[in-house]
């Protein structure tokens, strides 16, 4: 079975290769036949690619270390869960299992059209093909193919790198790839309306909701990649700017900017050459971020791979696809014109041009910050790593005019916003800004960006607030309704608007979750069974944390250390909190396990640094308890998780299907008579 | 054996299956088979989009009373143009062409269809279907015509 899903993952490339020609060539000539043979090759290699992953997983159920990439990636001690997780811990077979989801929305996309927009099919089919030949071919031909074998069969593993031995680290991954693969599709659909010449709206129609699915799940993505750094890394803080971090945002402020721009398109009939690069940018970058996490170019906490090769055929593909796309849009460059300009500075159309240039500038920098270690090297032959102070002094203003426009967007009205109505529809946000501000400055907090991000989430909350009290409050009137029906009808008639303003509240809570947990208190302490460690909260809350002792214990994985600690608030007991050091027998460096006692108001978020008798603690020995922690009291951190979850809930009303889409999908053109005939 | 006798399967099937429609010259569509999409389609949907945008910025106070009939009418001019143009290319499409007088009689009433639906307030902004002045529901899809109804329809329609 391992063999025979080797041997798919060779024929998945000629089959791949041949329905590239067959749909290029079939669309030329407008041959049905040639094309149908394309689009049936995207179900065999989905059908190939499938077999290959169930050889991986078999091949790491089956303990077969004969195999590279099970040996370096899992051992026998491994739990199962982790086994068949092993298709993509590592960089071999995360790129099978890249090029099976891809394989995956292709079929999707090519059974969704099997009826309609038959005139792009050749196209997308050729373009979707071609990525999946090139992930094909980098893992037969760059040294990672994952069925690689070594010399002789080693009797156990090396095992899998303890971080990643965490649940959300075995959903970060897959929800990072689903959003990045998802994206060839709308790709596929704009190189083809680019191939066949039309440019109008249609492609963005067929693709919107891939766009939106595709944005969903980056989203998610990152959120889950943030919340395993916060529970794994034992750091305290939950993104660090690193370079792969950096990898999967770039994609996804790409991928904003063009969700808002369409809209642009869509409503204006304007900026069409621009979402076509966007389109194509943005799934340059998510082909980027892949490859990013996955060659060890630069350094950074998810490098587990080194492989220059692989680093070349990469920019290669990138710079030919890049090449492409550059050449399409010129070549139609005059079918791209748009059809009206903007009327007005107040408009809606130009806060979302704001949008889309902001979103672009803080790409742009968060790029240049990432690959700044690699210029530095090529100019000046060292390399420079730029910290998050780089970063944060550039993200942060940017985000807070980003924070601002998530309010400015829905009430400035399309086209043309006169003062007067801007200033009825701003003037009680504002004065909430303020009244936030004020407040806070006399509870005694400083800061100005903190200040400024509580100001701007106060303005964006009353807006949305007043939004929804509009709308509820307008359909009440008119359907007699009772104001929680009004209120949910309110949503489901018009989902993606309403789906979208509870984005930008999940959006507000994330932010007002970054600036709280600013404010943070530390505090490091050496202590013994009984001892307190007391650390006072930027609310004025009083924690007490009292240390009761350490056990140690060894499972076949590993020994843990575990530290309890008793913990009252403001003298009253609230319970305990568990924090763990863990070696685990394939590893040398102790792993720290955090223990986070969370709260919508503040997390507590204890980490055992280190213990003072390894030897004793071993053995439990009543007298080797000493041990050094750092308690850290981070206010609303809490929330950045509260408003990831909103923001889920946003994006899948604003995704799910039926008749909640702005206009039903089953009214053709043809009953136009018939409906004629009843009015 | 089994191996290999697995591996010339799998590879025959997948070879049978993708080279078939070659040889026997099975063929898929290269164009659309339902009209749904059309570019005048898309078009059309996309100014009713808009128009119920404008009515909801309205009935919100985004947009005044000025600025609101001038955009109005020129979606509403917008979307008939694309309507017009959905209704050529289904003749084209060679949907029975009606006579010539018929033809623009019907456009005709088609477009003050239109015109009444949006003084009232019922076009449908599900299906973009135009209804009579009193309707409460949609005559095409049955939707409930929603917020943008101006309240001068409603008296009518609700004893």
């Amino acid at each position: 079975m391992i063999l025979l899903g080797e041997f798919a993952l060779w024929v998945a490339l000629p089959v791949s290769i041949w329905g590239i020609v067959l749909a290029f060539v079939g669309g030329r000539q407008q041959r049905g036949d040639l094309v149908l043979s394309a689009e049936r090759s995207v179900y065999a290699v989905f059908f190939l690619l499938c077999l290959t992953s169930l050889g991986i997983i078999l091949a790491f159920l089956g303990g077969h270390y004969e195999y590279w990439y099970v040996w370096a990636y899992s051992s026998r001690e491994l739990e199962t869960y982790f086994k068949v997780t092993g298709l993509w811990a590592g960089q071999r077979g995360s790129l099978v299992f890249w090029v099976l989801l891809l394989a995956l929305f292709s079929s999707i996309a090519v059974f969704q059209n099997r009826r309609r927009n038959r005139e792009f099919m050749p196209a997308v089919v050729g373009v979707l093909l071609t990525i999946t030949a090139f992930f094909l071919g980098v893992l037969l031909f760059a040294d990672v193919n994952p069925f690689e074998r070594l010399a002789f069969t080693p009797a156990n593993g090396q095992g899998l790198n303890p971080q990643l031995q965490n649940y959300w680290m075995t959903i970060h991954p897959p929800t990072l790839y689903l959003g990045f693969t998802s994206f060839s599709v709308p790709f596929a659909f704009g190189i083809a309306a680019l191939v066949t010449g039309k440019t109008d709206a249609r492609w963005l129609v067929v693709t919107r909701r891939w766009t939106l699915m595709s944005w969903f799940f980056l989203t998610n993505g990152i959120i889950f990649g943030m919340r395993w750094a916060y529970e794994e890394l034992g750091w305290g803080g939950y993104w660090f700017w690193d370079p792969v971090e950096n990898a999967s945002l770039l994609p996804w402020l790409t991928a904003t900017a063009f969700l808002h721009s369409i809209m642009i398109q869509e409503h204006r009939g304007m900026l069409k050459m621009w979402n076509l690069s966007l389109v194509s940018l943005t799934f340059l970058l998510t082909v980027f971020a892949t490859f990013l996490t996955r060659s060890g170019l630069i350094e950074s906490v998810h490098s587990f791979a080194q492989n220059t090769r692989i680093a070349y055929i990469f920019l290669a593909f990138m710079g030919a696809a890049a090449a492409v796309c550059l050449i399409l849009i010129l070549w139609r460059k005059d079918d791209l014109r748009g059809e009206r300009t903007i009327e007005s500075f107040l408009s809606r159309e130009s806060a979302f041009l704001m949008n889309n240039l902001i979103l672009l500038g803080s790409a742009f920098a968060v790029l240049w910050g990432t690959l700044f270690p690699l210029i530095s090297e090529g100019f000046a032959g060292q390399k420079v790593a730029v910290g998050p102070a780089f970063f944060n002094r550039v993200n942060i203003p940017i985000g807070l005019v980003l924070l601002a426009l998530t309010g400015i967007g829905p009430v400035i009205a399309w086209r043309r916003a006169t003062r007067r109505n801007l200033r009825r529809n701003f003037q009680a946000p504002v004065m909430m800004a303020v009244a936030v501000v004020a407040g806070l400055l006399i509870a005694g907090m400083r800061g100005f960006y903190a200040l400024a991000t509580f100001a701007i989430c106060g303005f964006v909350l009353t807006i949305l607030a007043t939004e929804f009290w509009k709308g509820t409050k307008a359909r009440a009137r008119i359907e007699g309704e009772g104001p929680g029906r009004a209120f949910l009808h309110l949503i489901a008639r018009n989902r993606r608007r309403w789906g979208g303003y509870i984005v930008h509240v999940g959006i507000v809570l994330m932010f007002a979750g970054f600036a709280g947990s600013s404010f943070q208190t530390e505090i490091d302490q050496s202590v013994e069974p009984g001892d307190q460690i007391r650390a006072a909260s930027p609310f004025g809350h009083e924690y007490v944390l009292t240390y009761q002792g350490l056990s140690s214990s060894r499972t076949p994985n590993m020994w843990q250390w575990v530290a309890l600690m008793d913990v009252s608030r403001n003298g009253r007991r609230v319970g305990t909190i568990t924090s763990e050091q863990r070696i685990y027998v394939t590893a040398d460096q102790p792993i720290r396990e955090v223990g986070i006692r969370s709260t919508p108001v503040e997390d507590v978020y204890v980490i055992l640094a280190g213990v003072d008798d390894f030897e004793g603690a071993v053995l439990n020995d009543a007298s080797a308890q000493g041990a050094v922690f750092q308690v850290l009291v981070r206010p609303l951190v809490g929330w950045i998780w509260y408003g990831g979850l909103v923001i889920t809930l946003g994006s899948l009303i604003a995704l799910w299907p039926g008749a909640g889409a702005p206009v039903r999908r089953e009214v053709r053109a043809a009953p136009a008579r018939t409906r004629l005939a009843k009015v | 054996m089994t191996i290999l006798l697995g591996a010339v399967l799998v590879a025959a099937a997948v070879v049978l299956y993708v080279v078939q429609p070659v040889f026997s010259g099975e063929q898929a569509p290269l164009t659309s088979l339902d009209e749904e999409f059309t570019e005048a389609e898309a078009r059309r949907r996309l100014s009713l989009m808009a128009l119920r945008d404008v009515e909801y910025d309205y009935a919100t106070g985004k947009v005044d009373e000025h600025d609101y009939r001038r955009l109005r009418d020129e979606l509403a001019r917008e979307a008939l143009e694309a309507l017009r143009e959905v209704r050529r290319s289904q003749e084209e499409a060679g949907d029975a062409p009606p006579q010539e007088d018929a033809m623009a009689d019907d456009l005709e009433r088609e477009i003050a269809a239109y015109r009444i639906a949006l003084r009232a307030g019922t076009l449908c902004d599900q299906c973009g279907s135009a209804n009579v002045e009193e309707a409460l529901f949609c005559a095409t899809c049955g939707a409930p015509l929603g917020p943008e109804r101006k309240e001068r329809a409603a008296p009518a329609g609700r004893s």
